[in-house]
């Protein structure tokens, strides 16, 4: 239950970097989950805090200690792997109670901690099984319990879900975070996959290779993403992003210019920012099949169903656009006429990709 | 995919005649053995004993003290296994678990020594264990076989189908690498360690040039030493005694291989495998 | 996910403790491995007897007795028979074999492996004296049926040649399953979409074997090669020693009994270990030449 700090950590094997000057501080009994592809750096910042690798140089405090030297087994995490690392010899009992068997726990406060752990997670009735005779879920369900009754400071997880199918992964995490709200510990979660991010996080860290990009609230990692990777890389599909030229109340794409709402135009001009790329979310765009006022024409190339509504792609100028509609009604070779809503847009600064923040009066606007 | 049955059966028929090559000299020295000298020397095709006898066995109790050459036999193969396997497990284990400067080099080191000819070291080593005082007794035979390559080999194999997270896990918990190796690694390494033991045993119970150097007095032979007495070039005139001989000889290795057939197949097969 | 980083670092700060396991293996192979071949290279050149309490320092004097002697020629030539034996008939024979059970037959091979390994965990000793009364060409069994087809067994122990070919086969009895397996696990190792791809595209099955089974299992093959020329040597030490002694005149001598003569029977430890030299440089060399040959292939399999 205590603060994890990375102080211009860098990690790197050989001459490959996979870490870069990371800064973080998880707060203590926080859900922090870092977030981004395959190979940014994240798992390799979940081990530099369990100790299973050496940090190269910076340093980690935990519970303002500063624990580079210390070895794994002193720093009083207990970690969920991808593949559950259960001991496959022993079976869900003793899988589970091993650690704390080889601490020195007292035999009673061992039973009590599994006992609640094993109700908990439905565990019970397998509890005398080996892990090659339990489903997918089943293991997953041990390897929490196991981590759970080690109370440990701190609670970390490397792709706990990722082996499972989708609806138990739905059910799986719903389960993590009423374990986590019971125990609190400082909980440190690695995944590529957005949703999950988006549900289990207070916080959420992005990282892309090996630079952390934005550390916030789910919300505002969507809402108000702090560059381009963080735009385009949450959210599904992603967002518009294309470079534009500022004029001074409208950007202009190619050749056709879209106003701007006044607040927008006064932020800009106070930013005094001229190279920008403007973003839009799929789902923050008005489709017409008639002209209206300050929209851009397109065509429609295709349209994907998902369900619940149509992903429509266009073509605008020679860009690739997306917009969600919940209509049917848009067929591809159409012409289409596209309205991003006003004060959904984004700014980003062309080179930094960073972006230039939102008007004062929009600051709350979720 | 079918195979045609006219390329299948002269195939069939190609690997039961190796068989048979293979496996009938055993059936017939057990034969043999319980056949009086005579008959067996008369009737040379028939290895089926008409009038089985154990005269062939007494006679080689009664020679020598065989109670004393089993048991040196099983002494030297049983120290020597025990020594092959706990070295090589350790070394295994470091080989796969740590990451150290060197780590290639002195892989290859160990391994390049299953390639030198035992005709490069047999002279020092004949000093050594003289001037040490263990010439002629079984811990000269047995000391200078404590490691083996082979056993490393086998062994690494093997531990490196452990997932590394198991290891980590334990390491979360603060277990040291001794309570990691007992309870952990070498649960899931048992199959190989036991057929790489089993093995050894096999390979120490044969083991014939090394001891033959050492061993001079015949109370300290062990027992294909004291098969190999039983042999002239002329085929012999007590052929039937060392057929008996022969049997006890190889009776232990081949009820091992036949109780731990599948292990010992298995962890062999890979070990040409890098 | 990023498991295809490699684990590099496994436990940190105490790698240090790798080299306390390394130890006991290490000082068995320091102390009766390594430091026996230099003292073997050092021996080789002194003139000693093994008992004498000096050793004299007599240069190369060893290396060039040993190289003018007809008889090292004799018994090089004879290693180098062995060599060729132990190969057709414990690598190219099972080679095939292995082929022909897990890619044409398919059945059976657990009981046909079973049966062939058989012999590898029985002593060579026990095979040299069975072999001895099966092949005695007097009254022995392969004596008489030969006899029935009026055809005399030869005198082999006696006749240069042939007694190279029966020592081979017995020790070629013993090692002929142990490479069969490993041969034949390497071969099963193959993914069987390639071979099926290669059967429904019509590739004769010798093709397959000379161009996808070969080159995909030719580490094990190497691997195989090797093992056969320098432990095989080794084997064949037993069944020499126990049946003909190297004789009839050096007729069944090889490379490491000879050196093994040399040193404890006529006492020339000067010469036995410059023998031993010589061998040792001439598989080292046959080893490179080896690798470098095939090196292509390594690659494929795994």
């Amino acid at each position: 239950m205590k603060e994890i700090r990375f102080e211009h950590v860098y990690k790197s094997y050989g001459k490959t970097e996979v870490v870069t000057d990371l800064n973080l501080t998880i707060q203590k009994g926080e859900r922090l989950i870092l977030l981004g592809p395959s190979g940014c750096g994240k798992s390799t910042t979940l081990r530099m805090i369990a100790g299973l690798e050496d940090v190269s140089s910076g340093a980690i405090y935990m519970d303002q200690q500063k624990v580079n030297h210390l070895p794994s087994g002193k720093r009083n995490v207990a970690m969920v792997f991808q593949n559950y690392a259960l001991y496959p010899h022993m079976n869900v009992i003793d899988n589970i109670t091993y650690g704390l068997r080889v601490q020195k726990v007292p035999a009673d406060e061992i039973k009590r901690r599994t006992e609640a752990a094993l109700d908990m997670l439905q565990l019970k009735e397998y509890k005398d099984r080996l892990p090659k005779d339990l489903s997918g879920g089943q293991r997953q369900r041990v390897a929490l319990a196991r981590a759970v009754v080690k109370q440990g400071d701190y609670f970390l997880l490397d792709e706990p879900l990722s082996n499972l199918d989708a609806q138990l992964r739905v059910s799986a995490r719903k389960e993590l975070v009423k374990i986590h709200e019971m125990y609190k510990q400082t909980l440190v979660y690695v995944t590529h996959d957005q949703v999950e991010a988006m549900t289990v996080a207070d916080r959420i860290a992005l990282m892309y290779k090996g630079k952390l990009q934005m550390v916030d609230t789910p919300d505002n990692v969507y809402h108000r993403p702090a560059n381009i990777f963080t735009a385009t890389f949450i959210g599904s599909p992603p967002m518009n992003v294309f470079n534009v030229d500022v004029q001074p109340d409208s950007i202009r794409f190619t050749s056709q210019t879209l106003k701007l709402s006044p607040e927008w135009s006064q932020h800009i001009q106070q930013t005094g920012e001229k190279d920008l790329a403007f973003g839009i979310r799929p789902e923050h765009i008005d489709l017409s099949k008639i002209p209206t006022p300050n929209s851009l024409k397109g065509h429609i190339k295709f349209v994907e169903n998902h369900g619940n509504h149509y992903g429509v792609y266009m073509d605008i100028e020679g860009n690739e656009w997306i917009a969600m509609s919940e209509s049917k009604r848009w067929l591809p070779h159409e012409t289409v006429y596209i309205k991003p809503r006003a004060d959904k847009i984004h700014m980003f600064n062309q080179q930094t990709t960073d972006s230039i923040g939102y008007p004062k009066s929009l600051n709350n606007g979720e | 995919m079918k195979t045609n049955r006219s390329v299948s059966i002269p195939w069939h028929m190609i690997f039961i005649g190796i068989i048979i090559i293979l496996t009938f000299p055993i059936i017939f020295a057990v034969g043999i053995s319980f056949k009086p000298l005579e008959d067996a020397y008369n009737n040379a095709l028939n290895f089926i004993p008409t009038q089985p006898t154990l005269e062939n066995y007494e006679t080689f109790f009664n020679s020598l003290n065989v109670v004393k050459i089993v048991s040196n036999t099983f002494i030297i193969a049983t120290t020597v296994t025990l020594f092959k396997v706990f070295t090589s497990f350790l070394a295994a284990y470091a080989f796969v678990f740590f990451d150290f400067k060197g780590k290639n080099m002195l892989y290859f080191l160990l391994i390049s020594t299953i390639f030198i000819p035992f005709s490069v070291t047999m002279i020092p080593n004949y000093l050594m264990i003289s001037d040490l005082g263990l010439a002629d007794s079984v811990w000269g035979v047995i000391l200078p076989q404590l490691a083996d390559a082979v056993g490393i080999l086998l062994l690494r194999q093997s531990m490196k189908t452990i997932p590394i997270s198991l290891i980590e896990v334990a390491r979360l918990d603060n277990l040291g690498h001794p309570r990691i190796m007992k309870n952990i690694v070498l649960p899931l390494v048992k199959p190989a360690v036991t057929s790489t033991g089993i093995w050894f045993f096999i390979l120490s119970w044969n083991e014939y040039v090394w001891p033959v150097l050492i061993l001079k007095t015949v109370d300290h032979y062990t027992l294909p030493l004291a098969l190999q007495m039983y042999i002239s070039s002329e085929g012999g005139t007590n052929f039937t005694v060392a057929m008996a001989v022969a049997v006890i000889t190889m009776i232990i290795p081949l009820t091992l291989y036949l109780l731990f057939q599948k292990y010992i197949i298995g962890t062999f097969a890979s070990s040409g495998i890098k | 996910m990023q498991a295809a980083k490699p684990a590099k670092i496994k436990f940190t700060a105490d790698h240090w403790k790798a080299y306390g396991l390394l130890i006991p293996s290490l000082i068995i192979f320091i102390l009766f491995m390594f430091w026996p071949f230099m003292y073997t290279i050092y021996l080789s050149f002194f003139d000693w007897n093994m008992v004498k309490p000096t050793k004299e320092f007599v240069g190369l004097q060893n290396y060039k007795e040993v190289l003018t002697d007809p008889t090292t020629y004799k018994v090089f030539g004879n290693t180098l028979l062995y060599i060729g034996l132990l190969l057709i008939i414990n690598l190219i024979i099972p080679y095939i074999l292995a082929f022909v059970l897990d890619i044409v037959l398919k059945r059976f091979n657990h009981l046909y492996k079973g049966a062939i390994f058989l012999p590898s965990v029985i002593s060579l000793v026990v095979g040299s004296i069975l072999f001895t009364w099966l092949l005695n060409p007097v009254s022995g069994p392969a004596a008489i049926i030969l006899g029935w087809f009026g055809i005399d067994m030869p005198i082999w122990s006696k006749l240069d040649g042939w007694v190279i070919v029966v020592l081979s086969l017995i020790t070629s009895w013993k090692v002929f399953g142990y490479n069969f397996i490993v041969l034949y696990a390497s071969v099963n190792g193959i993914s069987r979409e390639v071979i099926e791809a290669a059967r429904l595209d019509g590739v004769p099955l010798w093709k397959i074997f000379f161009h996808l089974v070969l080159p995909m299992s030719s580490a094990t093959g190497i691997y195989v090669f090797i093992i056969t020329i320098v432990q095989g040597l080794q084997y064949v030490f037993t069944p020499i020693k126990v049946i003909t002694q190297g004789g009839p005149n050096y007729a069944s001598s090889n490379a490491i009994y000879h050196a093994y003569h040399e040193a404890f029977v006529l006492y020339r430890t000067g010469h036995s270990a410059a023998l031993s030299i010589l061998t040792m440089a001439i598989f080292i060399l046959l080893l490179i030449l080896e690798f470098k040959f095939v090196e292509r292939g390594i690659h494929y399999e795994n």
